[in-house]
């Protein structure tokens, strides 16, 4: 399993395009959006922050279904899928060390992007504990589905167009663009149904109000329950990825 | 001992393998032959535990793949029919990538890389990237990283294809180096002079059915027989089939027949009275391609 986290890893780091979309990409909406909004808006610049900064994180730790995407598909049409599956690694090994460079990476995204909030915003913390929380499950939650993604789809663009559905929809709907109190009773419904809701809603309880984990204990079920969908979606979906796969 | 027993396969509707029975010697090498599409590479698949759905079993040196599978794959190394490299990695570095997935580690780890780097040609090439290698070069370490784990069993699934004759004359000399260490060898190939050259045993697959199996000797010895090769202009199948069964080869027609030697008489006493000057006409055994030919009227490869 450790062979294929450290292979994975090493393969990621020499990755620009995955350090525009994780790191450069979401530095840049942050510093746009957050100009944009301070010129216009009557938010406070507190609020403004603990808005637009968890709303960016929460958006972009889905672009790493991607990156999940490509390298999978890669996998499996190279036939590197069909040989591991000959090697004695057991299956669930096998998901977890692809899985694991993913999720270090997104926890990477989440700490680098809440540093950046912290030095040039003055972005409040809060509770570090329930912030550590919240930011695993948010990454196990993205990487989770972006395993199920990547096993699902037929083709890499398929993938990619899905998961740019997920990540703007999702935050679209969700929230993370603008606060929800300003959108249509019927949009602030559909929200409740979408994760990016109870992540951001988690973010904020913590950085906004000074939440602790009892106070998010509701939003953190909720997330790793939508995480473990997309585990469950992975493991029965990958017998069919296996016979996909070339050799 | 490896013991096929009654192995089926459907892809849906299609059966791509049809109650296959055979037994493979340990210790020996055996070709799977036939052409694409025949049902060797989704055999192999089976064998090594790439596919888990299908019919019968396979005991494995007195294992069963269906029961055992974790413990088969241990004694199994599996050289796929495409290259499975990770191109941004270097050789050393592919190496030591499978030799972790098989459960090798530290210094024994590295002593198997070193080794298997001699056996493949490839030492000085240990910490370039995949992405500078040839593709023979490729081929050969797709090899090496099956068998660092030192596997009883070598399944090669069509190494040779498309390389040059150096990558192909160390792939041969590497099989023979692990025959003589005792390591059982299945070779799937469409090329017959390869399997031939380096196989005791023999397997035809065609449709999905094993066709006939058996000792290389056994095999060339019961279906073998002397025909006269034909070539020359304004002669066709029609006018040799009177001699015998007659084939049509890439240059000309082999024929068939009982006393070849008569045979070729009479020939040559037909083409003189009818002004026919012969290219080519000489005596000829049947080659491994001509009785799968024979047995199964199907062409290994589409160039005939």
């Amino acid at each position: 399993m450790w062979a294929i986290t450290i292979v994975e890893l090493k393969m990621k780091l020499q990755d620009k395009g995955i350090w525009f979309w994780t790191f450069i990409l979401p530095i840049i909406f942050i510093i746009g959006f957050i100009t944009i909004f301070s010129g216009v808006n009557e938010m406070e610049p507190e609020q403004l922050v603990t808005q637009i900064v968890p709303g960016y994180i929460i958006m972009f730790t889905f672009f790493i279904m991607i990156s999940m995407v490509i390298t999978f598909i890669k996998d499996r049409d190279s036939g590197m899928v069909a040989r591991v599956a000959s090697t004695p690694l057991p299956l669930n090994r096998f998901l977890i060390g692809k899985w694991l460079p993913f999720l270090i990476i997104v926890i990477l995204q989440i700490v680098v992007l809440l540093l950046f909030g912290v030095l040039v915003y003055d972005l409040p913390l809060g509770d570090p504990i329930a912030l550590t929380i919240i930011s695993l499950t948010l990454a196990f939650l993205s990487t989770s589905w972006g395993m199920a993604m990547s096993l699902l789809v037929n083709t890499e663009n398929m993938g990619i167009a899905l998961t740019q559905v997920i990540a703007l929809g999702g935050a679209m709907l969700g929230g993370l663009w603008m606060p929800l109190e300003i959108m249509p009773n019927s949009m602030q419904l559909i929200a409740k149904f979408l994760p990016q809701y109870w992540a951001l809603e988690g973010f904020q309880s913590i950085l906004q109000d000074g939440g602790h984990v009892t106070d998010i204990w509701l939003t953190l079920l909720i997330l790793l329950g939508f995480g473990m969908v997309g585990c469950v979606i992975s493991f029965f979906s990958y017998p069919r990825f296996l016979r996909q796969s070339r050799s | 001992m490896i013991e096929v027993q009654s192995v089926s396969k459907y892809y849906g509707s299609v059966q791509a393998l049809n109650d296959l029975q055979f037994q493979i010697e340990e210790g020996s090498c055996f070709g799977l032959v036939g052409p694409n599409g025949a049902g060797k590479s989704t055999f192999m698949k089976i064998l090594v535990g790439v596919l888990q759905r299908f019919e019968g079993d396979i005991q494995v040196f007195n294992k069963s793949v269906k029961q055992n599978q974790l413990a088969v794959k241990n004694f199994i190394g599996y050289v796929p029919q495409d290259i499975c490299l990770e191109e941004l990695l270097t050789a050393k570095d592919n190496l030591m990538y499978f030799g972790r997935l098989y459960g090798l580690s530290g210094e024994h780890l590295r002593k198997r890389i070193r080794t298997v780097l001699e056996q493949i040609g490839l030492s000085d090439k240990a910490n370039q990237k995949i992405t500078e290698f040839s593709g023979g070069m490729k081929r050969r370490l797709n090899i090496g990283c099956a068998i660092l784990h030192e596997p009883s069993l070598i399944v090669l699934d069509e190494p040779t294809v498309g390389i040059d004759p150096q990558s192909r004359h160390a792939i041969f000399t590497l099989i023979q180096q692990l025959k003589e260490m005792g390591s059982t060898v299945i070779y799937s190939s469409h090329y017959m002079e390869e399997v031939e050259q380096i196989c005791n045993s023999v397997g035809f697959i065609d449709k999905g059915k094993l066709v006939e199996h058996g000792t290389m000797k056994h095999v060339l010895n019961k279906h073998r027989s002397a025909s006269i090769f034909v070539s020359a202009d304004g002669i066709g199948k029609e006018e040799l089939s009177s001699y015998g069964d007659t084939i049509e080869k890439k240059t000309g027609f082999a024929v068939n027949c009982d006393d070849p030697l008569l045979t070729m008489g009479k020939m040559i006493e037909q083409f003189r009275q009818n002004g026919i000057n012969p290219e080519r006409l000489e005596l000829s055994q049947s080659r491994l391609e001509d009785i799968f030919f024979y047995l199964t009227g199907t062409q290994l490869r589409d160039n005939g």
